[in-house]
Parts: structure tokens; sequence; C-alpha cells
């Protein structure tokens, strides 16, 4: 690893201004467990880290008057697998949180390094997707809102600009009767990278799917929505048929690769295999 | 010459589970790593290494490199004169000279007086290289044509073959034939297998893939080198045999092996990796061009990309037998892929696929080809579980073919003590038979069609198993035992322990000598003061150097028996030692204490010469150790996930020693199999470019993915082990692909042959067979 200044911000004001000097020889440390792989293998070489671990404000939870929870860019894995109401409201996250790396990895890795990363396969994307979570962004020019569909804009490239930070994701609560579920496949099973991830999330009203969610990780450049599925369970009850039919219907916006965690044809295999199988645990919670 | 010897009372010696002395302090970060050592003035090495497979080098410019501030030395080849081309091993070429042959060669050395400067000094390196077309494929690399590897004239490396001491008698002879990749071939055969398969009822024929896998030994490679005013040349390395290390550093930098002196550090794990010299040569030469201590130490990803792994191995086979059992011919082609440097072992694969089983007439043929990737070296059972993968899976599916139960085909088959192996030479004796008959009586498998029954909805269930094992090694050794004035009892030996061996023995020289194991000290010494002794692989150490300590401690008790015969002028003959005392039998109170004896040994004019028992024998047996294992699994078809709900080891060790420390080996080399079996392989692209250079994609498994493993001792002594001792660390390591394949085989129906047997290749094979 190569030698560089560390800059220790108390506030996000703080991070913002040391952001303000900011070229590309400056880099964002959560958790690390990203960045620091990366700096070991020369993948990147920062004359400059900027270690948020400081910054309070990042690491909270706390209820969005009025349009559910603020969850801070740097609050942990391991805090989303364990924290009561994320659990009660918004399982899928609290599920995609549990199966990152390992203990020790949840306990370093956090939400905002989980998505300002951007890789493809990031667990902790999907679910956010399926939730229609929005991310909260602040710079030199003050803040602005994104939707989490609208944030990734390519393999490790996001919204954000090089003097811009990610502080908050903002989640609503879903309305009643709505369940979800994130699974994703690994060859092995822990500390691995998802091959295909899918969230699903379900709201019924008196039988009828009112709303349906379905999003996908590492099956693109970027986490995607399964649009053309989604609608094809909206409006109507949710039965076996038609799960099927939208787990087919999601192969739609899968352009997967083939590369050293699978093949093209084994994503495209799974891309079926875990909707059908989130819709059906999705559709249970919902109904519970 | 392995009786137990007598005393009234029971010693603590052999036997007994006796957990490893060195455990808490390794669980706890006190033991010593080459990377703790901090002598004054230490400098840190760090390598540029090519980013292509097969380059020319045209220019390198070390300027700026040499300018940064804190830089001690930037060499590349111009600056060794020792290098020469043609060399004939991975330690031999030091640094690239005008041509890189695999991805991750270093061409450039930089020593600085801090890692991260060493590191920035290797971005300031200028390289040109013109980039060349590789061979990245064993098939294709064989073919007239390929792109070649080595340079014109090199000759074949067998070193590691002898170092294993495997097999003797199949002729492994450098070929330089049209085919430039082929560095070596050997062929075996017996009669007619062209009428065989003619009169054949069933004939299989498939092949079978074994990737290149690393080893997977946490510490990696890591080695301090230090140079004295006169020219002699300190080493602490991290080594499976620091005499090794000697001779082939001493041979690359064209020394004295006693201007040479390796210090063998705690080992963090070797598994074969570390038998061959790495980065000893260059640590050494930059200690030299800089006069300071100089340390190496391999990152994790220089490991997967550049140490030395395990060949890909591909086996074609060809089985024939009648309907009513009978074995008729077997037809192989074993090819090695040995990367960009020869050392791989053809024999293993050759005795195994032609006389595991008896078949009357057999035609294998091997081959070792070298491509443009890193060169491999022994892991665990070289060679092994990959052969028995093929053929374990070959027996298997022609019992099924003719509807036989698969354990008595084994066993009608097998060749047994005295059966004439491929080279011409019988089999030893062993308890191949005696395990698969052990495995066969354990509910798992006698109830495994209970077990496939049960399956869930959703889930396949099934049962495998398999037999496997390996020759054994031999090397000489030596040991010396001593009496200290307090009377207890030193051993030394120069054998590196990284096994536990070292308790084990402790536990020799207890019972050999007739006291407590827990008054005897033994010690690794370095490579001046220790007895010449070989490298800690291939399942030797306590077959060898075991009995090495047990002669060296019966003489030392002879001697001490004698001293005290004329001190208490009684008969060697009437004598025993009892509770660090030297009694005659039967007159309880006439004795002298060991520690009387000890000390007469050590006093100012005295005339008792000090006790020193001496032994450095040589061997001419192997004893052929064999390992049974068993896999309950289950499987999710539709993502082809493998849930392993029971794993059982039955391996005969001829004599436990020290059970634990057998369980331990039982269960380590069964976990190292699984991973190969399920998930472990070093993928490279079409430009033979590692692509899953990381512990998170290289994927080892991990505690969540394992079973209970149980592990059972058969003891069928050995004829010369020393008390009828066997190797213990390679057999466990060698029949789970082929358990894992037939468990899959038998939840699925689905046969594999390319391992690993991920996820991907069971569900996609399920979902093309429905
Ligand atoms: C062994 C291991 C296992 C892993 N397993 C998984 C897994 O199962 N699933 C998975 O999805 N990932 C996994 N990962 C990847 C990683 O742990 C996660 O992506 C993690 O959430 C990253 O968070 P971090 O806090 O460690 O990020 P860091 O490494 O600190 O940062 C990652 C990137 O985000 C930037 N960044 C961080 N915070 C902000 C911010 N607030 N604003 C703007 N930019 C920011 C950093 O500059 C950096 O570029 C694994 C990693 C390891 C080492």
């Amino acid at each position: 690893m190569r030698r560089f200044e560390l800059i220790l911000p108390e506030s996000v004001d703080d991070c913002v201004r040391a952001l303000a000097q900011r070229g590309p020889e400056t880099k964002l440390l959560a958790g690390g467990t990203d960045l620091l792989p990366q700096l070991k293998n020369g993948l990147l070489k920062p004359a400059r880290v900027i270690d948020l671990s400081g910054v309070a404000r990042l690491r909270a939870i706390e209820p969005a008057d009025g349009q559910g929870l603020r969850i801070g860019s740097a609050v942990t894995a391991r805090t989303l697998e364990l924290d009561n109401i994320v659990r009660a409201r918004y399982l899928s996250l609290a599920e995609s949180g549990a199966l990152v790396g390992s203990v020790q990895v949840r306990n370093l890795a956090t939400l905002g390094g989980n998505l300002c990363n951007a890789a493809p396969s990031a667990d902790m994307a999907p679910p956010l997707l399926a939730l229609d979570a929005e991310a909260v962004i602040t710079g030199p020019k003050g803040e602005r809102r994104v939707p989490i569909a609208a944030f990734f804009t390519g393999v490790r490239h996001t919204v954000l600009a090089p003097d811009e930070l990610l502080v908050e994701l903002v989640v609503p609560t879903p309305a009643p009767h709505s369940g979800g579920n994130y699974l994703r496949h690994t060859p092995r099973r822990e500390l691995d990278i998802a091959v295909v991830g899918v969230a699903s999330q379900l709201t019924l009203a008196n039988g009828v799917c009112t709303k349906a969610r379905i999003a996908l990780a590492a099956v693109a450049p970027v986490p995607v929505r399964a649009t053309a599925a989604e609608q094809s369970l909206e409006g109507q009850p949710v039965t076996p048929d038609r799960i099927a039919r939208a787990a087919d219907l999601a192969l739609e916006v899968a352009r997967p690769i083939s590369d050293q965690r699978g093949s093209a044809e084994f994503r495209r295999h799974l891309v079926r295999v875990l909707t059908r199988r989130t819709l059906i645990t999705a559709l249970a919670r919902a109904s519970a | 010459m392995s009786t137990v010897m007598k005393t009234t009372r029971d010693v603590k010696g052999i036997g007994l589970s006796i957990p490893r002395p060195d455990g808490p302090e390794k669980v706890t970060g006190q033991v010593q790593y080459v990377a703790d050592l901090s002598p004054r003035g230490l400098l840190h090495a760090k390598l540029l290494r090519s980013p292509h497979a097969h380059a020319r080098i045209l220019r390198i410019d070390v300027s700026r490199a040499r300018a940064l501030p804190g830089v001690r030395a930037v060499l590349t080849a111009a600056d060794i004169p020792e290098l020469k081309r043609k060399a004939p091993t991975r330690a031999h070429a030091v640094l690239a000279i005008d041509r890189v042959v695999f991805a991750g060669q270093p061409v450039a050395a930089v020593a600085a007086d801090e890692p991260a400067i060493a590191e920035e000094a290797l971005d300031l390196i200028d390289v040109q290289y013109e980039v060349l077309p590789v061979s990245a494929d064993p098939l294709e690399a064989m073919k007239p044509g390929a792109p070649p590897v080595a340079d014109a004239g090199t000759e074949a490396d067998t070193s590691e073959a002898q170092a294993h001491g495997s097999v003797a008698g199949v002729t492994t002879e450098a070929k330089p034939a049209k085919a430039v990749n082929i560095s070596q071939q050997a062929r075996i055969q017996r009669g007619d297998v062209a009428k065989g398969f003619a009169e054949s009822d069933v004939v299989i024929e498939k092949t079978y893939r074994v990737p290149m896998v690393h080893q997977g030994y946490l510490e990696p490679h890591a080695v301090l080198a230090q140079w004295d005013t006169t020219g002699f040349l300190t080493l602490w390395s991290s080594t499976q045999g620091s005499f090794n290390t000697r001779s082939e550093v001493a041979d690359v930098l064209e020394l004295s092996e006693n201007r040479i002196k390796v210090i063998p550090m705690e080992c963090g794990g070797g598994f074969g990796g570390k038998i061959r010299a790495l980065c000893e040569p260059i640590t050494a030469i930059l200690a030299r061009a800089t006069g300071r201590p100089v340390r190496y130490v391999m990152t994790r990803r220089e490991e997967l990309e550049a140490g030395m792994p395990a060949p890909q191995v591909i086996i074609r086979l060809k089985t024939g037998v009648k309907r009513d059992g009978t074995l008729m011919a077997i037809e192989g082609e074993a090819v090695l892929e040995s990367g960009a440097f020869s050392g791989a072992v053809l024999a293993v694969s050759g005795v195994f696929l032609a006389s595991l089983y008896l078949w009357p007439s057999f035609d294998v043929k091997g081959f070792e080809v070298l491509t443009h990737k890193p060169s491999i070296a022994a892991y665990r059972a070289p060679v092994a579980p990959q052969t028995i993968f093929a053929i374990d899976s070959q027996m298997e599916q022609l019992a099924k073919a003719i509807g036989v139960d698969p354990v008595e085909f084994r066993l009608r088959h097998l060749q047994r003590e005295g059966d004439k192996m491929a080279n011409g030479q019988p089999w030893l004796s062993n308890g191949g038979a005696e395990v698969l008959t052990r495995l066969a009586e354990h509910p798992l498998w006698k109830k495994r069609a209970e077990w496939k029954a049960s399956s869930p909805k959703g889930r396949l269930r099934g049962t495998g198993l398999s037999l496997g094992g390996w020759l054994g090694g031999l090397q000489p050794t030596g040991a010396t035992v001593r009496l200290n004035p307090d009377g207890s009892v030193q051993v030394l030996t120069g054998q590196v322990d990284i096994a536990g061996t070292n308790i084990a023995l402790a536990q020799i020289a207890a019972t050999a000598y007739g006291i407590d194991v827990d008054k005897v000290r033994i010690t690794t010494g370095d490579t001046d003061v220790a007895p010449m002794t070989g490298l800690s692989a291939g399942s030797k150490t306590i077959y060898t150097v075991g009995v090495a300590v047990m002669e060296a401690a019966k003489d030392a008790r002879n001697q001490t028996l004698e001293i005290a015969a004329k001190e208490l002028e009684a008969s060697v003959h009437d004598l025993e030692i009892d509770n660090e005392k030297v009694v005659v039998r039967g007159v309880p109170d006439k004795g002298i204490t060991l520690a009387q004896i000890g000390k007469k040994g050590n006093l100012y004019m005295s005339k008792v010469q000090p006790v020193l028992g001496v032994s450095h024998p040589a061997f001419s047996q192997q004893a052929p150790a064999f390992c049974a294992q068993l896999a309950k699994i289950e499987i999710d078809p539709e993502t082809g996930e493998v849930t392993l709900h029971d794993f059982v080891v039955v391996q005969d060790v001829g004599k436990a020693i020290n059970p634990l420390a057998i369980e331990g080996q039982m269960q380590g080399g069964a976990v190292q199999s699984l991973g190969m079996a399920l998930t472990e392989a070093l993928v490279y692209d079409d430009k033979a470019r590692l692509t899953n250079p990381s512990l998170l994609d290289y994927r080892k498994l991990t505690s969540a993915d394992l079973p209970n493993i149980e592990t059972i001792i058969v003891e069928k002594p050995s004829p010369h082990g020393p008390f009828g001792a066997r190797g213990v660390g390679e057999p466990p390591i060698v029949p789970a692909p082929a358990a894992i394949a037939n468990a899959i085989e038998d939840a699925t129906g689905v046969r594999l042959t390319e391992l690993p047997l991920t996820s991907e290749r069971i569900a996609l094979a399920i979902a093309s067979a429905t």
C-alpha cells in the first residue's frame, strides 16, 4: 500500500470542506472493506484519504418525518441485520445486510460504502430499489435527493460528483400488507459475492397485488428493476402461474456477463429461480 | 527393528493424544514468523512482476526508481552475474532475462527502507514489453507449433519426483520431441489392451479434469537474508526443508553449501508449496547488493498469481469389463500442466491408474506439458487426488453399469500386498482393503438408500464413497538424543515441524528411551548444527525421522544402561529404566538416577562419557497408506448448491503415535480436498492471466460449508516404520473429490467429470438432463 495523508473530519460540514479541495487524488473511507483491498492491490493510489468514522450523523438511524426512515450512509451491515425497526419494516434490507461477508466484515462494511463502491453485485442495493429509497447527497452546492434507481450510472460509477458525499438513505414505510425478501446465490456459503441477487417486494389489498417491485443484482452493469415482471403482477391476485410468468419476464432486463463468478447462462438460470423464490416468500410475508 | 522397549511402568509416550504444545502460542500470536523478525537496518523487498504471460522485454529503465529517497537497491537481470538462460527451475530464474514466460514473473527487484517506499519504486520502473502469443491450454500447448515456453534445450526437472520418493521404476525420460512444450513423457504397458476392449461387454471412456489449485497455507512465502563481512549468508526461511533450501540457494548463487546457513523458522503451512526455493535467491541477492538484512514477504495476491500451485491434470480413461465383473483393460493418458517450468511427478498417476486395481492389460501414458503459467509444485499427495478422482469415478460407473455393489467391485479388484504394480515392483503391506471394508460397515453407508429416499420436496439426497492413498516417501535423515545433567532427554533433528511432528517424535523418543514424554525436549536445529535431514513432505517425517529418533533414543538408552552397569556392578541385561532411575530388575532399591548419570557426563575431571545417542539411517521400503472417505450430501437441484451433511474418514495409520494429531491431519486433509472437490480453481483467461487472484474468488471452503468430519483410525502396522507407523499426512486429501462426484451421481443421476463440482456445473447439468 502506498503512503497517503489521512484526514479525520468530525462533521458533515468538515467533510464537505475537505472534499472541496478534493481532486481525483482523494478518497472517502467508511468501513474500508472495499477500499482497503483496492489500495493494497494498487488499483487505487490516492494521495489523501478522508476517514468518515468520526462523523456521528452518518451512523444515525432516525425517523424521517412522515416519510419513513433515514439510514445514515455509515450504518453498518451488521446494524441493518440486527436493527429492530429495519427488520420489522424492511426485512429484505436486513436480509441483504446479514448476507454480506462474515460477521467481522459486517461490523465494518457500511451501507454507503456498498452503494458508492457501485459493484453490480452489491447486496444492499436491490432491496433499496425494491423499497423505492432515495439517496440524500451533499456537496458544496448543498443537498440534493436522487431516487436510488437513478443513483448508479455504471460499473463502479454513481451520480456522485467528486466533491459530493452520500449522507443517508430515506426509505419510505411500506403500506400495510407488504412483504419483501432478498436472496442471492453464491458458490460458497459465506464470504462470497453474489452471482445473482434478487429482491422482491409486494403489497396486497383485498387479495390483489397493488404494488410489486423486483430488483436484480449482478446481471447488468448496475442494479436494475424488472419493470415488466412487476407490471405483470400488479392489479391482480398473485398466483403460482403469475409468479412463474414474472420470473420469466424478469429475464428481460438481465444482460449478464460471464466471469470467474458465473457464466451468463447460469446467471439467467438463477434470475428465474431466485425471482420465483423471493416472490413466493414476499407473498407469504405480505399475506401474514 | 521396531520393538517396544520394556519398562515395569507404563511410560507416557506413543499412543497418547497430546495437544500440540505450540498451539496456545500460535493462536495467541506469540510465535515469531519470518515477518515478525526485525534486525537492525532491515530493508524490505518488493518485486516488479510481469503483467503479461509471454512477452519479450525490450527495455527496462530503473533510473527513476533508483532516485526515490529511501530506495537502497533496484536490480534487474543485468545486475545478477549468476543468472543464466535455460533456467531448469523457478529458483534459478531469479529475474526474467529478456523474455517473461508467465504473468507474475519477476522482472525487477527493489529493496527500500519501508515496504511502501519499495512499492512506490515499482511504479517508477519503466518496462517495455513486446507481447507474444501464449500457450494457455495444455492440450493446445502439446501440439507442434504451439508458442514455446522454455528456452530451447532446457532440461526437464525431475527432482520433485525424487524428493517425494514416490515410485521407482516408471520411466520418466525427458524427451525433446517436435512438440516443444512436452517436457517429460512416460508410458507403462502390459498385455494387449485392444484385445481386452474387444472382449469387454462394457467399455466406458471419459475425460477428467482438475484445474490448478493453490495449497492455501496461511503464511505466505517469507525469507530474511543477511550476509556477514566474510561473505557468509544466513537465511531465515519459511521452508519445508532447510537443507534443501540451502542446496538450491547454493546452486543458484554458485556458493559452497558451507557458506550458507538456513534457519528454518516457524512454518505457517506448506503442503508442498514450500519445498522448492522461490524468493530466497532474489532476497539474498538484494541483501548482497545493499549490505543490509533484507526481508521479502509475499502478498496473498502474489501467492495466488505467482506461487507454485498444483498442476492442472487432464486424464482420459477408457476401461473395459465383462458383464460378470471381470476387469479387462485400461487405457489412459494423463496430461500434467506444469506451467512455465518442468517439475511435475508423472509416476504417481501412472501407478494409480494402471495398478491400484488389477487390470490384465493396461497402456497408460503420461505427459508433462509446459504452459505460460506459474510453474507448479507439490501439493499434499501430489497428483494423487486428481488421479483417484479419475480412476475411482470410473470404477464407480463400471460397477453401476454392470449392476454390482460398488464396494465389492472395488474390493474384488484391489491389488493386494505382493501384487505387481505397473512399474514391476510389488505392492507392500497396506491397509487398502481394511479401510474400505471398515467404511462399508459404517451406518451412513448401510443406510444410504434410506437417506436418498428421505429427500424433502425440491431437494436430492445422496451418498458416495471412494478409496485412495499414498505410496509413501523416503529420504535419509538423522537424529541425536542426549541425556541432560538433570536426567531429562534432549532430541535434535533438522526436521521442520509443519504438522505437529515434533510432539510425535518426542513421544517416540520417550517410549524408546523409557522416560515420560514431558521429560523430553525436541529441537529443530538449523543447517549448521542439526544432523542432515530431508523434507517435511511426502508423509515421511514420522516414517523416517521417527526411526532415526527411535534408534538414537535406543542408542542413548543403551549407553545409559552401560554406564549404570559399571556404577551398579551389574549386568546390562539385568537393568531397566523406571521412574527416571536405572534399577536392577527385582532389586528396586539398587539403582542410580538418570540425573546422576547425566551429571557424570558433564563434570569437570569426570571419566564418564556423556550419553549421546546417534542414528542416521537410510531407507529402501516405503509404506503405502490408504484412506477411504464417505460423503453424505443434499443438493438443491435448481441452484446446484451442495450441503455436506456428514463426512467420514477411515485411514490406516499403521500405529497411531499421537491419535489427536492424526485426527487433525485426517480432518485437515479432508477439508482441503473438499475445497478442491467443490469450489477451488485458479481460473485463467485466454491470455493465461489469473482472473481470481484473491481469497474472495479463489474459494477455500469456510467452516460454514463444512460438516462434522468423523475420523476412524485403522492400525495395520507397517513392517519398517517406528512402532509400525505409516505416513498420515497425504492419504486424507486423496479420496474426497471422487467421493463427492459419486454422491452427486447418487443424488441426481448426473455424472460430473470436471472439478470443481461447482453449484453452476451441477445446476446446469441437471437442467440440461431434464
Ligand atoms: C471478505 C469480504 C466479503 C465481502 N462480502 C460482500 C458481500 O457479501 N456482499 C457485498 O455486497 N459486498 C461484500 N463485500 C464488499 C464490501 O464489504 C461492501 O461493499 C461494503 O458494504 C463496503 O462498505 P465499506 O464501508 O467497507 O466501504 P469502503 O471500502 O469504506 O468504501 C467503498 C467505496 O465507497 C466510497 N464511499 C464510502 N462511503 C461513502 C460516502 N458516504 N459517500 C461517498 N462515497 C463513499 C469509498 O470512497 C469507496 O470508494 C465484501 C468485502 C470483503 C473484503
